[in-house]
Order: C-alpha cells, then sequence, then structure tokens
C-alpha cells in the first residue's frame, strides 16, 4: 500500500524505473552512483553493520521490506531493474578490476554498495563485496574476481550468505 | 559489606579498567575474545569516567582522544567503534553516546582543575577539540523537537526501539548534562555559549515537567513519538507514554540535573526501589520482566545497582548504599562482575521464549555457551558477559563515593 507518509522509498524505486526508460541503464547507474556517493560523505568514514575480523556482513537486507513490498503492489518484478543489474555485470567483466564491483543479486544493492565502498574509502580501506542474497527470492550471488583477491573460499562466503544478506571483505592497504 | 572483599574488588576493578584500553585510546565493552569486543561510546564514556575517579587522568584523556577523533561529518558519535575508531555501527541512532562523550569530557577538564583551579585546568585540550564539541552540540540541538524541547532518538541505553523510540529520560538527560558541560567548558574558556545555555535549560525545564508523573510522584521512561519532526507530535503513529518503570528514570540526579536529596528522586528511587529490586537474588533489575527481552535470563545487572548505590550514599541511607553495594559485592566472580546475573530458571525460560519465538540470533549461541560453562551456573545462577568493563567503572566510582563518605 502507498501512504503519503511511506512514499518516499517508493518514490525511488519507481524513479528508477524512469531514469532507465528515459536515459537508459548507464545514466541511471551514475545517477544512483552520485546519490549513494553523496550520502556516504555526509556519514563519514565506517563499515556498517557485523563483523568477524575483517569480514562484514549484514544479517539483515536493509533495503529488503521496501524492495519486497514494492514488487508486491508493482506487481511484477520492472524488467528495468535487470536491465541495470544486466548493465553492472557487463562492467564488471569488461573491466580489469572487476573485484571493485558489487555481486548484484537486486538493483537496490547498487545503492548500497557505492555507498558502503565509498564509506570504506574514507575510512582508508577498500571493500570486497564477495557476494549478496536478494531479499526476494533469496538467490545467491558472487563476485569471483573479488572472492579470488580476498583469499576467502565461495563457500566460507556462501556460509555467510545462509546467516545473511551482503557479505564482504575489508582490505586495507597493507593486504593490497 | 566485607569491607576486605569491597576493597580487592576496587582494586581489581581499576586493572581491569586499564588492560582493556585499547593502545589507540578505546575502551572496549568486554575483552577481546568474549561478547562486545568493540567500543560502545556508552560504555566507553561510563569507562572514562570510572578512570577518572580512579586518577588514571592519561588514560582518561587518551579515551577522550580516540573518541574525539572519531566523531562523524554531522556531529554524530556513533553506537560502536571499532579499534581504529571507524564507525561499525549495526544499530540505528543512539544520541545519548553525543551527551556521553560531552559529560565524560566535562567531568575530565573539571578533574584537572575546571574554571576553578585555572593553572592546573587542561584548558589547551578543550581549545583542541573545541570544533568538535561544537558540532556535537550541534547535533543534539539538531535533534530537538522544538515543540516539547525534548531530544530525539531511536535507541537509549538498552538499545530497545520498542520502549525508547521517541524523547526518552536517560537520552535526554545524557544530552543535556553534555549541553551544559559544554556550556561550563565554553565559558572557562571564553566562549559565547549563551544559545547553548538557553537551549539547555530549555530541555532540563521539559525533562522536570513533560517526563515527570505528578501523579504517580516518578519520571516515566519515555514519550514514544516516530518522527523527531512531527509536528504536531500528537498525531504521531507512535504518540504514547512509556510509564513502566525503569533504572534509567533515576538519570536526572545521576547526571546532575537535580540533586538526590531532591523530593522527585527519592519518590522515583521509592518505586524502582519497590518494583526492580531483585526478590529472589537481590540486585536490581533494569526495566520489568514482562518487556521480555531478557538476553542471557531476566535478572539484576551490577551498574544500575551501582547507581542506585550511590544515590543512598548521596542522602546519607548507609543501611541502603550497603544492602546495594554489598551486593556487588557478593555477586563478584574472582573479582570480576558480570553484565548481568540471572538463574538457571529465568536463563532457560529466556531460551525457550526466544526459540519458539525463531527470534534467537546466532550471535547469541557464544554467549550461551560461556554461561553454561561458567563455574556459577553449578550454583544455580547464569553469569552473563563477564568481565563487563562498564559495571567495574561504576564500581569504581561508587566505591570511591563510599569511602570519601564512611570510609
Amino acid at each position: 500500500m502507498i501512504r503519503l507518509e511511506n512514499m518516499l522509498p517508493k518514490a525511488f524505486l519507481v524513479g528508477i524505473i524512469e531514469m532507465v526508460d528515459l536515459v537508459g541503464p548507464e545514466k541511471t547507474y551514475h545517477w544512483i552512483e552520485a546519490i549513494g556517493n553523496r550520502l556516504a560523505e555526509i556519514e563519514g568514514p565506517g563499515f556498517e553493520g557485523a563483523r568477524d575480523d575483517n569480514i562484514n556482513y549484514l544479517p539483515v537486507c536493509p533495503f529488503g521490506n521496501d524492495l519486497v513490498e514494492f514488487i508486491e503492489i508493482y506487481g511484477e518484478r520492472p524488467e528495468e531493474y535487470q536491465q541495470l543489474i544486466d548493465f553492472v555485470k557487463d562492467q564488471k567483466e569488461q573491466s580489469e578490476e572487476g573485484w571493485n564491483y558489487p555481486a548484484l543479486s537486486s538493483v537496490v544493492g547498487i545503492l548500497h554498495h557505492i555507498y558502503s565502498k565509498r564509506r570504506a574509502e574514507l575510512a582508508g580501506a577498500k571493500l570486497l563485496n564477495l557476494g549478496s542474497k536478494s531479499p526476494v527470492s533469496e538467490t545467491k550471488e558472487y563476485n569471483e574476481q573479488a572472492i579470488a583477491r580476498s583469499g576467502i573460499s565461495k563457500d566460507e562466503v556462501s556460509g555467510y550468505l545462509d546467516k545473511s544478506f551482503c557479505v564482504s571483505k575489508i582490505e586495507y592497504p597493507e593486504e593490497e | 559489606m566485607n569491607y576486605l572483599e569491597a576493597q580487592r574488588l576496587y582494586e581489581n576493578s581499576v586493572k581491569i579498567l586499564s588492560e582493556n584500553q585499547h593502545e589507540k585510546g578505546g575502551f572496549y565493552a568486554s575483552p577481546p575474545g568474549t561478547r562486545y569486543p568493540f567500543i560502545y561510546p556508552r560504555d566507553h564514556s561510563m569507562d572514562i569516567l570510572g578512570a577518572i575517579d580512579a586518577d588514571l587522568m592519561d588514560q582518561a584523556r587518551k579515551g577522550l582522544e580516540f573518541m574525539l577523533n572519531a566523531q562523524k561529518p554531522l556531529g554524530e558519535f556513533s553506537q560502536r567503534y571499532d579499534i581504529d575508531g571507524n564507525d561499525a555501527s549495526y544499530k540505528d541512532l543512539q544520541i545519548d553516546g553525543n551527551g556521553l562523550i560531552l559529560y565524560a569530557l566535562g567531568k575530565y577538564f573539571e578533574a584537572t582543575g575546571g574554571s576553578f583551579f585555572d593553572k592546573m585546568a587542561d584548558k589547551k585540550f578543550i581549545e583542541e577539540y573545541w570544533p568538535v564539541i561544537e558540532k556535537a552540540v550541534g547535533f543534539i540541538l539538531m535533534n530537538k523537537n522544538e515543540e516539547v524541547d525534548l531530544i530525539h532518538t531511536v535507541n537509549s541505553i538498552h538499545e530497545y526501539p520498542a520502549y525508547e523510540h521517541g524523547f526518552e529520560m536517560y537520552a535526554n538527560c545524557a544530552c543535556c548534562a553534555g549541553v551544559l558541560e559544554a556550556v561550563k567548558m565554553g565559558e572557562a574558556l571564553g566562549k559565547d555559549v549563551s544559545m547553548w545555555k538557553e537551549e539547555g535549560g530549555k530541555v532540563r525545564n521539559a525533562i522536570m515537567t513533560r517526563l515527570y508523573s505528578p501523579r504517580r510522584r516518578s519520571f516515566i521512561k519515555c514519550i514514544r513519538v516516530k518522527d523527531k519532526s512531527s509536528n504536531p507530535i500528537g498525531y504521531d503513529a507512535f504518540a504514547s507514554s512509556v510509564i513502566d518503570v525503569d533504572a534509567v528514570e533515576y538519570a536526572p540526579a545521576y547526571f546532575g540535573l537535580l540533586p538526590d536529596s531532591d523530593v522527585k528522586i527519592k519518590s522515583t528511587v521509592k518505586r524502582i526501589h519497590d518494583n526492580l529490586w531483585d526478590k529472589e537474588i537481590g540486585g536490581l533489575n533494569r526495566y520489568p520482566e514482562h518487556w521480555d527481552r531478557n538476553n542471557g535470563g531476566y535478572g539484576p545487572w551490577c551498574h544500575f545497582t551501582c547507581e542506585l548505590a550511590n544515590h543512598f550514599i548521596n542522602i546519607d541511607q548507609k543501611e541502603m548504599a550497603e544492602m546495594y553495594l554489598g551486593w556487588v559485592v557478593d555477586m563478584a566472580h574472582e573479582y570480576q562482575l558480570p553484565e548481568h546475573i540471572s538463574t538457571i530458571e529465568r536463563f532457560e525460560m529466556w531460551l525457550e521464549d526466544y526459540t519458539n519465538a525463531k527470534i534467537l540470533r546466532d550471535s547469541k549461541m557464544k554467549m550461551i555457551e560461556h554461561v553454561r560453562a561458567h563455574p556459577k551456573w553449578n550454583d544455580g545462577l547464569a553469569y552473563v558477559t563477564i568481565p563487563l568493563i562498564w559495571p567495574h567503572a561504576e564500581y569504581i566510582r561508587t566505591y570511591k563515593n563510599y569511602m570519601n563518605k564512611y570510609g
């Protein structure tokens, strides 16, 4: 249901659809990137979520409720979301720094990754997004290049995803 | 009270406090390898206050430096930090942290000489961090609701939004006291802090009126309001009052906004004691059992028991002070204090409730293991998170106060 007081998250989710239709996935990606970076600069350095040494994970999907509810009331997963996810995956495949991209299981992971990555950079670290799990379908996605760079096994990442929705490694400069 | 044991517990508390400060300045909430190996501004501030009372002034200063350097751009101090001072929060706003850091800083400044012993006072330190102080006060005032002059938060001392989301007692007292300490520091440095003084005064007045129930003759826990800027707050989705008794309703005296001898404080403490003193195992519970967020089983908390012991010391009720402080001394295990103590029966009841409701988080499994493996389990008691550093800091403060008065 939509009420004025809870409209803003839904407005952003509709905004993504409208932006993809209007300017395409690439510009939409950069629009979300700008939003994530700007919010990260406001919040400052840090790593939100649970922690096991340098493993950072989120037991609860921060955008899950809003996304699930939106897809329920929208009736289906918008195809524009998949276009955007495919765009990011293509970028990841083509890049020599594929480890720097998110392991995307849902469109809201783009905002989450850019925001978290920037906050990590402000703290003097890199954030390798090893895997994520869709709050809608519970499908697990992995970033193989990030996993290879992290030195953590895919099984271990999968184990974290059994109890969380997003798992990353905090990499400090001396580890690079 | 066993004076020799009380003295030994004091000595070990000072040792534990010193040993649990990381070289970068942060006080661990509990030692690495136990439940809370992070730095939480709330616990950390209390540890700084304990360090001041134990005359560990270098450690107190180092602790303050750590936290003041970890302030976020908007002026907030987060729920928790890693040892490097990076925000490592996993919970929403806990604004009492801002008040507590300012309060601890003010007490440090006072202990070095304050505005009375000008030559000794660490004015250089306060001057160096003045921009941080300004932002910290600014963040508190940013979260003040203009309709009721109270500070809004999502979490407070119990990290329990169901009872703390809104204008909550502890958060308001901590923030008000923090702003008023900032005023004192500013005045000592010759800054214009008149606006802070006025705003701090408004919050204090609102605590005394809106968070006090004359018919109950007690301060109350919280005015539940979802959004800080709800206007009017009467139409806010959460609009209601939390009138259940909570140990932190003593906060106006704890933070020096009222003297312990004030009748409002005395009658509030009477309600707290009547309802929260544990009739089975002694000690002070933090809130009613029926709130049912009793991780590790419902039971008394050492640091809240120390806080009320302080009250009884301050109003010269020695018998009650000894009952409270003596309980803490008696319950220490090898001169270590846990977060709280429960019984096996209550522990199992909590475990059953949380298992059936499917709300038992993975992170609790380590705590459950530790509780069952602790030697006190064989005595029928569940010692949850031992040692926790905060109660040791609180014990230091209370023991010193007790000995200054009766020693």
